[in-house]
């Protein structure tokens, strides 16, 4: 929903910057996580080295949103809806960097095992990828088109994740008995797996976040019969 | 022009009085004003269209909207003040304080003034000192005990978070103290008579932000003992110091709520563009 202009154009451009910014630092963080996991899928070190580098630049950007963020806060005291936009955009940027720290961490997991012969467990990590960064970029959605709905789903299926995370653990626990020989890898994926369900938590957060700033409903730690 | 204490009094009615209850659990649930289906017109021109709300006791109640939106005349509306405009004059419905209707012909209007004090936006101390300022009001009364006079300058002083600014200085000239400092006198004036209620239109408009501070943290102060009702336009000034919002466009009330409510998550979108500045 885009909000009438606001009297002063001034303003109008310095939430929209936030926004931006907001926006810009989901995007990096979107593609270094799927750089990092493509590192680990394709054995491809230089995607992992990438996607490590790739988080200085949204380390900066978090900077930047905070202090663009206190700027709108000083300079116009916004208040209703735009207050919780301002305030939505400053929780968000460090649960996007720490989305970005995770895909740094994988992408450092992933040279460690690419050292070794490949192990077909890896694939247990496609679709918890495929569903942490679903998660991620809907929550980047339902803060970007204040869509409740989409905020409220996102929220949850982050049971989901937790479980696919749980099941991996026990599949690569069970392998570490049976092959120990290979038990750093196994070890290595179990970080990765966790790392992916961190995501989720993340994207969650965000989630929440943007249900705040679309309807000023703070959805955080209700249990599933409240949440509806 | 006629002063509101010479006004001539018709039967004397006994308002209740706010200060005489004993305060319990619940007294920040009691409503002090209510305003009910309120129509008011300066002649032909009507200005308040169907007001309704409750203003509770020891609570600041904030009136917030554009220019000639019919805040003032409201606030204006709580004291009669309105009754010295020719052809001003409420078309429909009822102001209430304490249960009583102030517009009832054997409301003495002096009374309730005393009971309802006002706070303009320019302050207007009397041409004479300190001390004669409060004292005025109280021998108006008819207080003319010294020691009794003494006793309420110095409360109100007090109340008005003045006194040790010019304690030493009261027989001084009001007009000699600063414009932050003639407004809170303004404020001890309207306390000397011990009201119930105290009307402030735009009481800081012209003061400066040191001055604007000790204004509203008097407010938050007297909030403990008296009902405010405060115009203002200073929307991060009604956020700060009121309890209850209410936004008026037009002479409607369009939305009326905890303050909190109104500045974070309004109901009403016209409420919204105005407060977020996105207005017309």
């Amino acid at each position: 929903m885009t909000p009438a202009k606001h009297i002063l154009g001034t303003f109008d451009e310095a939430l929209s910057s936030l926004r931006n910014n907001v926006l810009m630092m989901a995007g990096l963080a979107e593609r270094t996580l799927d750089r990092a996991v493509k590192g680990l899928l394709q054995r491809d070190d230089n995607l992992c080295t990438t996607a490590i580098a790739d988080d200085e630049e949204i380390d900066q950007l978090e900077k930047q949103i905070d202090k663009d963020g206190v700027d709108v806060l000083l300079r116009f005291q916004p208040v209703a809806s735009d207050l919780r936009r301002v305030v939505a955009a400053m929780k968000l940027s460090p649960n996007i960097e720490r989305i970005a720290d995770q895909a740094t961490n994988i992408a450092r997991r992933a040279r460690k095992l690419n050292r070794h012969p490949p192990l077909p467990e890896v694939e247990i990590i496609v679709p918890i990828q495929a569903n942490a960064m679903a998660m991620f970029k809907d929550s980047i959605d339902a803060f970007s088109r204040e869509d409740v709905d989409l905020g409220r789903a996102v929220v949850a299926r982050d049971k989901d994740l937790d479980y696919m995370n749980k099941m991996a653990n026990r599949r690569l626990t069970e392998r570490m008995a049976q092959d120990p020989k290979q038990l750093r890898g196994y070890l290595n994926l179990i970080f990765v797996s966790r790392c992916l369900e961190r995501v989720g938590d993340h994207a969650t957060n965000i989630a929440e976040d943007a249900v705040y700033a679309a309807a000023a409903e703070d959805i955080r730690h209700q249990t599933v019969a409240t949440a509806t | 022009m006629v002063s509101l204490l010479e006004m001539p009094q018709t039967l004397p009615q006994q308002l209740p009085r706010q200060n005489d209850r004993p305060l319990d659990e619940t007294e920040s649930a009691t409503i002090m004003i209510d305003v009910r289906d309120l129509d008011f017109a300066y002649g032909e021109n009507k200005v308040l269209h169907n007001v309704s709300l409750d203003i509770p006791a020891q609570a600041v109640t904030a009136f917030i909207g554009p220019s000639g939106c019919g805040k003032t005349t409201l606030l204006r509306c709580i004291n009669r003040m309105n009754d010295l405009i020719e052809g001003a004059r409420i078309t429909r419905g009822a102001i209430h304080l304490g249960g009583v209707d102030i517009n009832a012909p054997e409301v003495d209007v002096v009374d309730l003034r005393r009971r309802v004090g006002m706070v303009f936006q320019k302050s207007n101390p009397f041409p004479k000192s300190i001390y004669e300022n409060i004292s005025y009001g109280l021998r108006i009364a008819g207080v003319n005990r010294r020691s009794q006079i003494d006793e309420a300058v110095e409360k109100s002083l007090r109340a008005a978070a003045l006194w040790d600014e010019v304690k030493d200085r009261l027989d001084a000239n009001a007009f000699g103290l600063s414009g932050g400092q003639q407004q809170r006198l303004c404020i001890a004036r309207a306390l000397a008579v011990e009201p119930d209620v105290v009307l402030m239109d735009e009481p800081c408009s012209a003061l400066d932000p040191i001055a604007t501070a000790k204004i509203e943290e008097l407010i938050q102060d007297l909030k403990t003992r008296y009902t405010i009702a405060i115009v203002t336009h200073n929307m991060q000034q009604a956020g700060r110091v009121s309890d209850h919002t209410g936004f008026f466009y037009l002479g409607k009330l369009i939305e009326f709520g905890p303050t909190t409510k109104i500045f974070t998550n309004p109901s009403e979108k016209r409420t919204e563009d105005y407060i977020t500045g996105r207005f017309g």
